[in-house]
């Protein structure tokens, strides 16, 4: 019995041996999975730091990023904006809210210094009611030497870093109630130079280089805008200046031309009722030397009787003069209606020379014409283009020596015709050409003041061919001819 | 119920709030207006801007706050005022209150006096919801809600914002009739025939060890697993206090403090505001001690995520109503982190609940809101980080 008692302790002892062992072992075991679990835990809480750290990076990167892109866009569409006005007050009223919160800030303000008053005046505010923008203003121009100092420098300020000797950061928060800021000179080339400053309440995002370089190229971009809004008020005061000088001068040559004109009516009316005044009598005198010349009154001594033919010469001459003054004052004042026909300019040149040769024989000058087929037609009053006709080609005759040659060419164009009537004569003075067609106006020169003339047929011709719608002029040189040119209109 | 909206960002103050309440009031069609929601940017607040709107309302309450963008169907406004007039059912009831002078001493007593004050006259109605706005200074703002809900109730359904200032840290201010103030807390409760569904996300995920705050009071954690709270951040991001004194409110809000919450599925995120000099971390709302807690971290495909989770919760919590508005209070840490890409997230709430369903709402520093529980409706908590979707019911 107490062997079978002993052999069930020993058997028991065994049992709880083996059991102690095996939860020893498990105990053991489930250490080594502890420690390892731990371990493993603190790796992944090591790898966890890592992904923060990473993760931090990368946050800032892209942070920084995404300001850059933002600043960069809202900077673009600023520019843009700016650009697009030239009136100083206006380009500051560009820059709203919007775009200042694009470039990371809520508060701005732009000064500019105006010399002559000794102030720097207030020309943005954003993010300040009244009181406090007179409050910052004021304080401002109490403390403007630190200001124009930056001004006269090209100085940026900044949270990030400020120049040596100006205000310390936190004053410069306080005065403008922010908790970063930037103040940027605003240099222009012309004119009132000046610095803009803004600023941010947040304590979240800090400012960096970047948005001092942005804030840079923002404030660059505004001077260039002054200068050039500066310029195109400098450009455009002018231009009014001119433009009102003239208008002043325009206004006093349309009144001289008024004068002028009035003068020019009643000039021509006067030479109308003279010219009229003065045929009348000439009629009786002529008349009264016609019944005296003719004998009807008895035979007249022969002095008397040459007497008779120069007062009835001269009559005719100045009958002649007064009807072509009066031609002239008939066609200024537009009485004389021309009566257009279509002319064949060859039969008239034709006709013109068989007037003349008489004339041309005498002196042995040659008539020549070159009128091509499709110049030949004109529309022109028949009896006022033969005397223009007559009168230069009488012209020629006069002023072209022995053996000389007369040509009347024509061309055409854009249904114009162009009529040169040429001479291989003594030519005219260059200083008489411009005066040639002004009525009494004769050329000093030999042959007329051996011809007698009254000044009147060219001042004529030049009204004949105006009242035609052409016009007329004259190149010459002297002792080689001249060329009286005149367009009319192709028919 | 008829709801109208008014927007303006005319630079004078009267001409702004005269065309944004004038445009509000044309709206209702001639409905009478009984409550008035008043969002501004910071310039907007002004006591000329709650005259004229008052002066144009007339005797109605109105509650609102600044923040630092305004969120409206037409997009983000930084600048200006919104409005949203309410011309509610005869059996929809309201009633409004604000305590004045919070601080970190009578916060519990102020949110109590809030809660009595509110329900007020209240007693014999079916209670729906409440809203409030508060002053994002007011530091101690989980007591300000465990006094409310000491009236209210732990589970009914509370939520809130304060106004941002576009991380400027200054005052805030709320609206409350035609009264300018801070440090208060302003709120309505609704009642009787009223729905509404809400949803709140966040989209971090924790990553790294679950740790301890081992010793905590309010809203400081001392210690994290027995060593300076600080070291935490220290660790993870291998930077000593001096540069961490410098950024850490950056930080955190990339990566904020997560509070694990038995029986709640989504972390409750605390962002970091400073650093004390014995290394313990001051967190917008409070940390119980010993709780569990962890870095956070999330991307913008997560934080979009949530977005659109945020608004499907609160389209499943209406039912089959139909909506009639949307009231959205979204972080501004949200929006800092959207950058250039934060439209992104209003547009997928529009998505959710149609282009033209009415919206409004703001960037807020701290939200109040019930995190979705497993096992009960939910308890409201104080918020970092998180957008708030309340969808407004036709009855």
């Amino acid at each position: 019995m107490f062997s079978f008692l002993v052999l069930g302790a020993l058997s028991s002892i065994i049992v709880l041996a083996l059991t102690l062992f095996y939860k020893m072992y498990r105990l053991k075991e489930l250490n080594t999975k502890v420690a390892a679990l731990k371990f493993s835990l603190e790796e992944m809480d090591e790898q966890a730091k890592l992904i923060m750290r990473t993760d931090i990076e990368l946050n800032k990167t892209q942070e920084e990023l995404d300001k850059k892109i933002s600043g960069l866009d809202s900077l673009q569409k600023l520019s843009h904006e700016i650009n697009t006005t030239l009136e100083e007050k206006q380009i500051f009223n560009k820059i709203d809210n919007r775009y200042l919160e694009q470039l990371g800030f809520e508060k701005a303000m732009a000064f500019l210094w105006k010399s002559f008053e000794r102030e720097l005046r207030l020309y943005l505010n954003i993010g300040y009611n009244q009181d406090e923008s007179e409050k910052i203003k004021a304080e401002i121009n109490l403390k403007k030497d630190y200001f124009l100092d930056l001004i006269e420098n090209g100085l940026v300020a900044s949270s990030v870093s400020s120049p040596e000797g100006f205000l310390a950061k936190d004053k410069i928060n306080s005065l403008f109630q922010v908790n970063s800021f930037i103040i940027c000179p605003v240099l222009t080339q012309e004119g009132d130079k000046g610095f803009i400053v803004v600023g941010t309440q947040n304590t979240e995002t800090p400012l960096t280089k970047g948005d001092q370089e942005l804030i840079s190229i923002l404030c660059n971009q505004i001077a260039q805008t002054l200068d050039n809004a500066r310029l195109f008020e400098k450009t455009w005061k002018s231009q009014q200046e001119l433009e009102m000088k003239v208008e002043e001068r325009t206004r006093q040559l349309t009144s001289a031309l008024d004068k002028v004109q009035k003068m020019s009516k009643r000039k021509s009316d006067f030479i109308s009722s003279v010219s009229h005044e003065l045929r009348t009598p000439l009629t009786s005198i002529k008349g009264y030397a016609a019944i005296l010349l003719a004998g009807s009154l008895g035979n007249l001594p022969d002095e008397i009787k040459t007497k008779l033919e120069k007062i009835n010469r001269h009559s005719d001459e100045l009958v002649h003069m007064i009807n072509d003054l009066l031609d002239i004052a008939r066609i200024e004042s537009g009485k004389v209606d021309m009566k257009l026909e279509n002319l064949d300019l060859k039969a008239i040149t034709e006709k013109i020379f068989d007037l003349l040769t008489p004339q041309a024989t005498t002196k042995n000058i040659s008539f020549n014409s070159n009128i091509p087929d499709n110049c030949q037609s004109v529309q022109a009053d028949r009896s006022q283009i033969e005397r223009v006709f007559i009168n230069l080609v009488g012209n020629a005759l006069k002023f072209t020596p022995q053996n000389g040659k007369i040509d009347i060419n024509a061309r055409c164009s854009n249904k114009i015709i162009q009529i040169d009537v040429k001479d291989n004569g003594f030519g005219i003075p260059e200083e008489a050409q411009d005066h040639l067609f002004e009525e009494f106006y004769r050329v000093d020169n030999k042959i007329n003041q051996e011809v007698k003339g009254t000044g009147l047929g060219l001042a004529l011709i030049k009204h004949i061919i105006e009242a035609h719608g052409g016009r007329i002029w004259v190149k010459s040189k002297l002792g080689e001819g001249s060329t009286f040119s005149f367009t009319l209109k192709t028919a | 119920m008829n709801v109208s909206f008014g927007f303006s960002q005319i630079q004078e103050h009267v001409q702004a709030a005269n065309e944004a309440v004038g445009q509000a009031i044309i709206g209702l069609r001639g409905a009478p207006a009984n409550l008035a929601l008043l969002f501004t940017s910071a310039e907007f607040a002004h006591p000329m801007v709650l005259k004229t709107a008052n002066n144009l309302l007339g005797e109605i309450p109105v509650l609102g706050c600044n923040s630092s963008g305004i969120i409206t169907n037409k997009g983000i406004l930084k600048y200006g005022i919104a409005v949203l007039l309410l011309s509610l059912g005869r059996q929809t009831f309201f009633n409004t209150a604000c305590v004045k002078n919070i601080n970190g001493e009578n916060s519990f007593l102020s949110g109590k006096d809030l809660g009595s004050k509110l329900l007020y006259g209240f007693k014999e109605v079916r209670r729906s919801i409440t809203i409030i706005l508060s002053d994002k200074l007011i530091t101690d703002g989980t007591n300000l809600i465990s006094g409310l809900q000491e009236d209210l109730g732990k589970s009914f359904p509370l939520i809130g914002a304060s106004g941002s200032d576009n991380f400027a840290n200054q005052r805030a201010f709320q609206y409350f009739n035609n009264e300018l103030v801070s440090d208060a807390c302003c709120g309505i409760i609704f009642g009787g025939k009223f729905s509404f569904g809400f949803g709140t996300k966040h989209g971090w995920k924790p990553l790294g060890r679950i740790r301890t705050a081992s010793k905590s009071s309010s809203n400081i954690i001392k210690e994290i697993d027995g060593e300076p709270a600080i070291k935490l951040y220290e660790d993870y991001f291998a930077k000593d206090m001096l540069e961490l004194a410098k950024e850490l409110r950056r930080i955190s809000i990339f990566y904020p403090i997560g509070i694990y919450l038995p029986g709640e599925k989504e972390y409750l995120l605390r962002n970091v505001i400073s650093i004390h000099d014995d290394g313990s971390l001051v967190t917008q709302g409070d940390v119980p001690q010993d709780s569990k807690i962890r870095l956070m971290i999330s991307t913008e495909e997560s934080r979009i995520a949530a977005a659109i989770a945020a608004c499907e919760e609160a389209k499943r919590n209406l039912g089959n109503q139909k909506i009639k508005f949307v009231l959205v209070f979204n972080s501004a840490a949200r929006f800092f982190l959207l950058g250039r890409q934060h439209e992104k997230e209003i547009s997928v709430i529009k998505e959710a609940f149609g282009e033209n369903t009415p919206l409004i709402g703001i960037y807020t520093n701290g939200e109040q809101a019930p995190l979705t529980s497993i096992s009960y409706l939910g308890q409201t908590y104080f918020h970092n980080q998180s957008i708030n979707i309340l969808a407004i019911g036709d009855q």
